[in-house]
């Protein structure tokens, strides 16, 4: 059922329709860019999932809501980010924080979260799920209204295994048994206190920036994919889907099928990607999904060992060039996604305690164990291998965190899993070309406008950070520390209470 | 001639803005710290960068103040974001007994020719809206600023003729004019002025253990928070009176618990800094309780700051010492080498001072400021170490 509801967006009222997202709802009716840089300009959403932080706006009066995170709801305001007022009247918590007490908490709605949620669960564990989107699912099952064929089983076992859903947090701070989460829509925090906690927090898109990639309309290539699944519209719109990898495909195929006319752009050889036939030969339960997506793709213009060089456009983008081996090419577009892959979101086990690796994925055991007891990791956080992995993995960490052995057949499928995950990554090599996309005009710390020129020459993180404020924006780094000038520089970050920015705890009293 | 060449050892504010100092007076410098740069570990990377007139002694008052008065007229160039920024600071008192204190602390701030202006409660809502409306009064010190240490403190590198540096490296011991590196090198020079904040005594071998047995050297942790832009609902630096009292007594090393006390900085960059807290040791990570205390005491003060969203949060350790003041001037029994440490939560404030005096004693210049109340030799009776190594550079 969709009904049609009005909001309301810097005083205007706008009439949309429900059960879709604040940053899709805007989109639709035509704006794309919510939010004002430092330096002044007009930014939007990146990455649709809550890690850039670019489409937040002041939301029923709360600041710094991520409006990708939030189902419009009738009656609610919008208003752009303005300064604060300087008053010291009437300030009030909005909601009583509240303790939840659970055997097992589980953070991530994704594949791999609702799986070791089920698995804890028909084991006679209690089981909480604390995820910041509106909906279960995580990324590949993102949806608006029923859920995709194959996410309804997890769904349908998690409700049936009961337990608490805390749909809509974000948790930002906590230790082995205690964890504080803050609500996305208004800041309210809870406590939640826990014997273990499976962490299944997922990865996100690796971002590099190049000239034009801060302008609105241009988003992620899975950014894009949870936008059309959250009700955006495309159908008769000109897409360029770019970047690397297999999810490249997945986006093209489901922009096609709803009407969009697209042209794949992929940075990756031919040669590079002919070694995933093997692996992929090995692995018959991926032919039928792989013919599928080579059929539903006839006919769009691929291009490969190509890539975006840069986007033009007035206050959205317009105008995209592809350099392909047979030259530079310039096309008229709607809209431009670009993501160079996914890497791990590995925050929430960083400020636990566990232990990272030097590509930034959690270190597991094989019961998916971390190196903090009571604190275990599955899915895409501990390292990218597909849908399929994330619930193998799920299952286990869920079985081991009600105190069962999982059966040797699971623990094998698991090892399969991450093979196929590392040929994936082996075909599609980052090129050097990509990594060197931005001039020294070219920001590449979007939160705090830091132009690549300024960090030339820098040799730490500390020095970028401390002295040019590279990362020292809303996302706290997790956009620009994916790009190849971070990865050049000496030194990490370390992560701290926020582990992610919520909106604050209070709010200023209207007397209205 | 030979240029005569000096080593500092630190470049935190205070050895940076010390080679600055014998930089420009024509002397070739060597810098060694051992962060991937200046500015980027210690105190400076951690501090709020208040730039305050306000404290117990009228000594340590002097040396804030010519402190001031040289981030005021004589700061290296820099960007607009991170210069000195003239925003005042505003103490605030809760009730009338704290009231009675300020106005002792102004009569004192006057007694050194610091323009002080007392403010009722009403006057202060004025001033300052978005204070709480229940406060008692305040204090308004107007030339007090902000100043961005990191980026100062590199410019007081990049500002300097003649500077070798050497990052990345340690310094295991020095003495006598001798550096000591962990990798085995060794740098000798005219004199060495060693400022590397809480490492210090620890680094001056037999020398360094002696005068720790007179006046020990030892961390307090003190926990930030910033929010995030578009929040800076102040124009002055808030500070609740007694802050300082709690952050520089010298007899809390039993409070192992810490305290806490409201310090507010708006930025340039349209956000605020919160602080703060004391605790003796280390800083370790984030501790969510004390932060949340610190973000509670502010919220006494300014109570719409539980409405901002913060950003980060982060720990830093200021360098106290046992009586209280900084080590500033040679160190006793060693030949060559100058300590300039300990400044607790003052040292951005008072670097610029620190560094004139270290150069204008090693020059054999006249001091602006009496050197003797800093210098290391002051727990021993006889004052006859003050003068000798004087003598040896002039
Ligand atoms: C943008 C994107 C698009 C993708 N599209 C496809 C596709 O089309 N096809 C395909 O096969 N694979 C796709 N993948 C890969 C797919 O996501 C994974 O294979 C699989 O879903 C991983 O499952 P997971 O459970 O590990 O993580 P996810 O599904 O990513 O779930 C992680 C969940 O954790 C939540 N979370 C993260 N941090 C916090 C926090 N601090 N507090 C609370 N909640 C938090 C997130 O909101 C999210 O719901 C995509 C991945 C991304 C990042
Ligand atoms: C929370 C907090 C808030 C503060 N707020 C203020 C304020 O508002 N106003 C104010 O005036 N002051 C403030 N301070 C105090 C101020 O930050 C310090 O006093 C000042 O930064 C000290 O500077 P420094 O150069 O002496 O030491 P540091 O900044 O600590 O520098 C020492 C340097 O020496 C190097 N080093 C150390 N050991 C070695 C070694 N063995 N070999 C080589 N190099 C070494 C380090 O890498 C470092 O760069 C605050 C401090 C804290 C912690
Ligand atoms: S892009 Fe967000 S901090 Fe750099």
């Amino acid at each position: 059922m969709r009904d049609s509801i009005c909001i309301h967006v810097d005083g205007a009222t706008l009439r949309v329709e429900s059960h879709q997202t604040v940053t899709s709802a805007l989109m639709r009716s035509g704006i794309s860019a919510v939010r004002k840089s430092p330096s002044g300009e007009s930014r939007g959403a990146l990455c649709a999932m809550g890690s850039c932080h670019e489409c937040r706006a002041t939301v029923n009066g709360v600041r710094g809501v991520r409006t990708c995170l939030v189902n419009v709801e009738e009656g609610m305001t919008i208003e752009r980010e303005q300064p604060v007022l300087r008053t010291s009247m009437g300030v009030s918590a909005v909601h009583e924080t509240k303790s939840f007490e659970t055997d097992v908490a589980v953070i991530g709605s994704g594949p791999a979260g609702l799986a070791a949620a089920c698995a804890a669960a028909e084991l006679g564990k209690t089981v909480t799920i604390i995820d910041e989107s509106p909906g279960p699912g995580g990324r590949i099952w993102s949806h608006r209204g029923s859920p995709p064929v194959e996410a309804r089983p997890w769904i349908e076992r998690a409700r049936i295994a009961g337990g608490q859903r805390l749909q809509g947090y974000s948790v930002i701070d906590g230790k082995p048994r205690e964890l504080k989460v803050a609500s996305v829509k208004d800041g309210t925090r809870h406590r939640v206190l826990c014997s273990s906690i499976v962490i299944a927090t997922g990865a996100r898109e690796r971002f590099l920036p190049f000239p034009g990639w801060t302008l609105p309309g241009v988003v992620g290539a899975g950014a894009l994919q949870s936008l059309i699944k959250g009700g955006l519209p495309v159908s008769g719109l000109r897409l360029v889907v770019a970047g690397t990898g297999p999810l490249l495909l997945a986006v093209a195929k489901l922009a096609v099928s709803e009407g969009a006319t697209v042209v794949v752009v992929e940075q990756a050889s031919f040669a590079d990607r002919s070694a995933l036939a093997i692996p992929l030969l090995l692995s018959p339960s991926r032919w039928r999904p792989a013919r599928e997506l080579w059929n539903s793709l006839r006919g769009v213009e691929m291009y490969t060992s190509s890539w975006v060089t840069s986007a033009r456009g007035q206050q959205h983008v317009q105008e995209v060039s592809i350099r392909t081996p047979q030259g530079i090419k310039t096309l008229e577009v709607d809209g431009l996604a670009v993501g160079y892959g996914l890497i791990p979101e590995s925050r929430v086990a960083a400020g636990l305690g566990c232990e990272i690796d030097e590509d930034g994925f959690v270190r597991v055991d094989e019961h998916q164990q971390t190196r903090v007891p009571g604190v275990l990791c599955a899915g895409e956080s501990t390292g990218i291998a597909g849908s399929e992995s994330a619930l193998d993995e799920g299952l286990v960490a869920g079985i081991v965190s009600a105190g069962r052995n999982p059966r040797s057949r699971l623990l094998a499928r698991v090892r399969r899993h991450r093979f196929w995950g590392q040929a994936i990554e082996k075909a599609h090599p980052l090129r050097d070309e990509v990594l060197q996309l931005a001039g020294a005009e070219d920001v590449v710390c979007r939160c705090e406008d830091v132009r690549a020129g300024e960090i030339t020459g820098c040799v730490s993180r500390r020095e970028a950070r401390l002295i040019h404020r590279w990362g020292m924006g809303h996302c706290q780094g997790r956009v620009c520390e994916g790009s190849s000038m971070c990865a050049a520089l000496e030194g990490s970050d370390s992560v701290r209470p926020p582990w992610t920015v919520a909106p604050p705890e209070a709010r200023i009293e209207t007397s209205r | 001639m030979a240029i005569p060449h000096f080593l500092v050892v630190g470049a935190g504010i205070v050895g940076a803005a010390c080679v600055r100092e014998l930089a420009r007076a024509g002397n070739r410098v060597t810098v060694i710290d051992s962060g991937p740069g200046a500015g980027l570990q210690g105190g400076t990377a951690a501090g709020m960068g208040h730039v305050v007139v306000n404290e117990g002694d009228t000594d340590t008052l002097r040396l804030c103040l010519r402190g001031r008065e040289l981030w005021r007229s004589d700061a290296p160039p820099m960007s607009e974001r991170d210069s000195y920024w003239e925003t005042g600071t505003l103490w605030i008192a809760e009730d009338e007994e704290t009231l009675l204190q300020l106005e002792g602390a102004q009569k004192k701030l006057e007694s050194v020719g610091v323009v002080a202006e007392r403010i009722d409660g009403r006057q202060l809502i004025k001033l300052e809206p978005a204070l709480a409306p229940d406060l008692a009064g305040g204090l308004r010190v107007p030339h007090d600023g902000v100043i961005y240490a990191p980026t100062a403190a590199r410019e007081f590198l990049n500002a300097s003729p003649k500077v070798t540096c050497h990052y990345g490296v340690s310094v295991k011991n020095i003495g006598d004019g001798i550096v000591e590196l962990t990798d085995g090198r060794n740098f000798e020079g005219e004199a060495v002025i060693v400022a590397t904040g809480i490492s210090v005594l620890s680094i001056l071998g037999e020398a360094g253990a002696r005068l720790a047995e007179k006046v020990s050297l030892y961390p307090r942790e003190g926990h930030l928070a910033i929010t995030a832009r578009g929040t800076r609902i102040l124009d002055h630096h808030i500070v609740e009176a007694g802050y300082q009292k709690a952050a520089h007594s010298t007899s809390q090393a039993g409070s192992k618990a810490g305290s806490v006390a409201c310090a507010i900085l708006p930025r340039q960059t349209d956000q605020l800094c919160l602080g703060s807290s004391r605790r003796p040791g280390e800083p370790g990570p984030v501790d969510p309780n004390m932060m949340m205390r610190v973000i509670d005491r502010c919220e006494r003060f300014v109570p719409s700051v539980k409405t901002l969203p913060i950003l980060r949060t982060w720990t830093g350790a200021r360098a106290a010492t046992s009586d209280g003041k900084p080590l500033l001037g040679p160190v006793p029994g060693l030949q060559r080498t100058w300590i300039a440490a300990g400044f607790e939560g003052l040292g951005i404030t008072q670097a610029p001072a620190a560094a004139e005096l270290i150069r204008q004693r090693i020059m054999g210049e006249s001091c602006t400021l009496d050197p003797w109340p800093w210098d290391p030799a002051r727990p021993y009776k006889d004052s006859s170490a003050l003068t000798k190594q004087e003598n040896d550079h002039a």
